[in-house]
């Protein structure tokens, strides 16, 4: 068992290493730029609190929290980076996953093989768990690393909790990429539809913010996942975690159904 | 029991049809020629038989296994070899870790003495791999766990001459053995060197089913035939005599009649060169293909 996610997942080794080597020195650039934001303070802040409600809210900022390193840090880096970059970067991924094999004869390969569909999308869905957890893994090092290096502090029982919880919301991610691999057999429309879903998502739970369509967040990951909550509160949103898992397992289970019916 | 049985075949795309109540069978140990020119649905049948795609109407069993039953058809495919004529691999792995891939899923009990028969580069990336070499992993990759059954799909296309007899004569040796083979084809003359029996398919629809003697047999010989003086175009009035042509000095027909006979009608003349050969096999193609 689990042979095809072996391979699948030592196939992503290389763009895992370098993404995370590139993520990683972007994370340490941007903390050696907190002490200069840091000292500019109270215009800063005044700055952050004239955005856009909407603004604020989808890339997590609030004026007093920026200066501090826990703020800075889930604004510039952890919003950014990892709940919208990443999360496009696992829909993207997934996308390619069925759909790119399909499309160039690849499926046919396997599946003359004595495997069944289940078992080919399950450890190929499997296989994206290389990016996701060696990301988490190591990103918390250079990010602690860097903290460090300019004189701050920060909590690393909130710094390991900001990455654990990404695992659910990257796997879900992961999981409406999936879906729309298994749907649309063109790798490329999957990709970009999987990059698209997870944005104009991101964007609706943003904008709807304080208005009377704040329930349509509610269909938004990202509404389940917050950085800024986790880094400056220190209150850690296990439901929503636990809702990103289920949303996981509902859009897997979908994909099941659709591979296991469709012509390949 | 056959090792493949197609009963009823009905395989549309919305509104095209691309095979079209197909009833034959493969028997054990033989090897089938599914022969038809290109666009005639043969790709069509293939995917059906391994469950890549669900019949529309009818069905297949393939080692006894229906193919429209995931579970059952997996169980069958551990016995099964498939060889397409653009093997889809994965293009960042070397060939030895794409066979591994296949060797941990399906077994490779023959991948080393299938290695001494085609030898791909094997430490290098797929991606750098000549049509030639991606076609030669794709055979160890199809034989290595030693197949009951293989189906092949246009297998030889990407081959040089040379490799192409090799693969013939390990196809034949294989047959021996036991192993069925299930080989499509649009060319004629490698179906004529390898198969037993051939189902010939045209628009969806199969057009005949025949033992390859009796199909060559049914297409004639090629005569071509110089005399002193140059027949005429309608001087040898004989039976049999087919698409007949004068090219230069020489006269060419295809001829399906009595030879006494042809002989005969030949002795009026000064026989300069005679040559009675196969046809060429695209004649006895045209004769289930051709408008006429």
């Amino acid at each position: 068992m689990l042979d095809i996610a072996r391979y699948e997942a030592r196939r992503r080794v290389r763009g895992t290493v370098a993404l995370t080597v590139l993520l990683g020195l972007f994370a340490l650039l941007m903390i050696g730029l907190f002490p200069s934001i840091s000292e500019s303070g109270a215009d800063f802040e005044a700055y952050v609190e004239s955005l856009p409600p909407a603004v604020r809210e989808g890339f997590g900022v609030s004026g007093a929290a920026i200066t501090t390193i826990e703020g800075f840090l889930s604004t510039e880096f952890y919003t950014f980076v990892w709940l919208l970059l990443l999360g496009l970067y696992v829909a993207y991924a997934a996308g390619d996953t069925v759909a790119g094999d399909i499309e160039d004869g690849r499926m046919d390969m396997l599946l003359a093989a004595p495997v069944t569909r289940a078992r080919v999308l399950a450890e190929k869905f499997l296989s994206l768990l290389t990016p996701i957890l060696v990301l988490n893994l190591v990103m918390p090092l250079f990010v602690y690393g860097g903290v460090m290096l300019v004189g701050e502090s920060i909590d690393a029982v909130a710094l390991v909790a900001v990455h654990l919880l990404s695992v659910p919301y990257m796997l879900a991610c992961a999981s409406l990429g999936t879906l729309l691999s298994v749907t649309v057999h063109r790798s490329d429309v999957a990709q970009r539809g999987g990059i698209g879903a997870v944005f104009v998502l991101f964007v609706l739970e943003s904008v709807t913010v304080d208005t009377d369509y704040e329930w349509l967040g509610l269909l938004s990951p990202t509404r389940y996942y917050d950085p800024a909550e986790i880094l400056i509160e220190e209150s850690y949103d296990l439901v929503g975690a636990a809702v990103l898992l289920v949303a996981a397992i509902v859009l897997l289970s979908a994909s099941r159904v659709i591979f296991e019916r469709v012509d390949v | 029991m056959a090792a493949i049985e197609v009963s009823n075949l009905t395989k549309a795309y919305g509104e095209v049809v691309a095979n079209e109540d197909l009833t034959f069978s493969v028997r054990e140990g033989e090897i089938f020629g599914y022969l038809g020119p290109n666009g005639a649905g043969k790709t069509t049948t293939i995917r059906t038989l391994l469950g890549f795609q669900s019949p529309t109407e009818g069905t297949a069993t393939v080692l006894g296994h229906d193919v429209r039953e995931e579970a059952s058809l997996v169980a069958a495919k551990a016995d099964l070899g498939y060889l397409p004529s653009n093997p889809g691999l994965d293009e960042d792995v070397t060939g030895e870790e794409y066979l591994d891939l296949h060797a941990s899923l399906k077994g490779d009990d023959r991948r080393a003495e299938l290695l001494d028969l085609f030898d791909p580069p094997l430490s290098r990336r797929i991606r750098e791999y000549s049509t030639g070499n991606r076609q030669m992993l794709a055979i160890v990759q199809a034989f290595m766990h030693d197949p009951d059954l293989v189906v092949m799909d246009e297998p030889t296309s990407g081959l040089d001459p040379l490799k192409q007899e090799s693969f013939n004569r390990f196809l034949r040796a294989e047959a021996d053995a036991g192993t069925t083979v299930f080989f499509s084809s649009h060319v004629l003359g490698e179906v004529r060197r390898v198969c037993d029996r051939v189902g010939i398919i045209r628009e969806g629809r199969l057009a005949a089913l025949e033992e390859i003697d009796d199909l060559l047999n049914r297409g004639g010989k090629r005569v071509r035939v110089h005399t002193e003086p140059p027949l005429g175009g309608s001087s040898l009035e004989l039976e049999g005599v087919v698409d007949l042509e004068q090219v230069g000095r020489e006269t060419q027909f295809t001829f399906t009649g009595n030879y006494d006979a042809l002989l005969a009608a030949l002795t009026e003349y000064e026989v300069v060169d005679l040559e009675i050969d196969e046809p060429p096999i695209e004649d006895v193609f045209m004769h289930f293909y051709g408008e006429a």
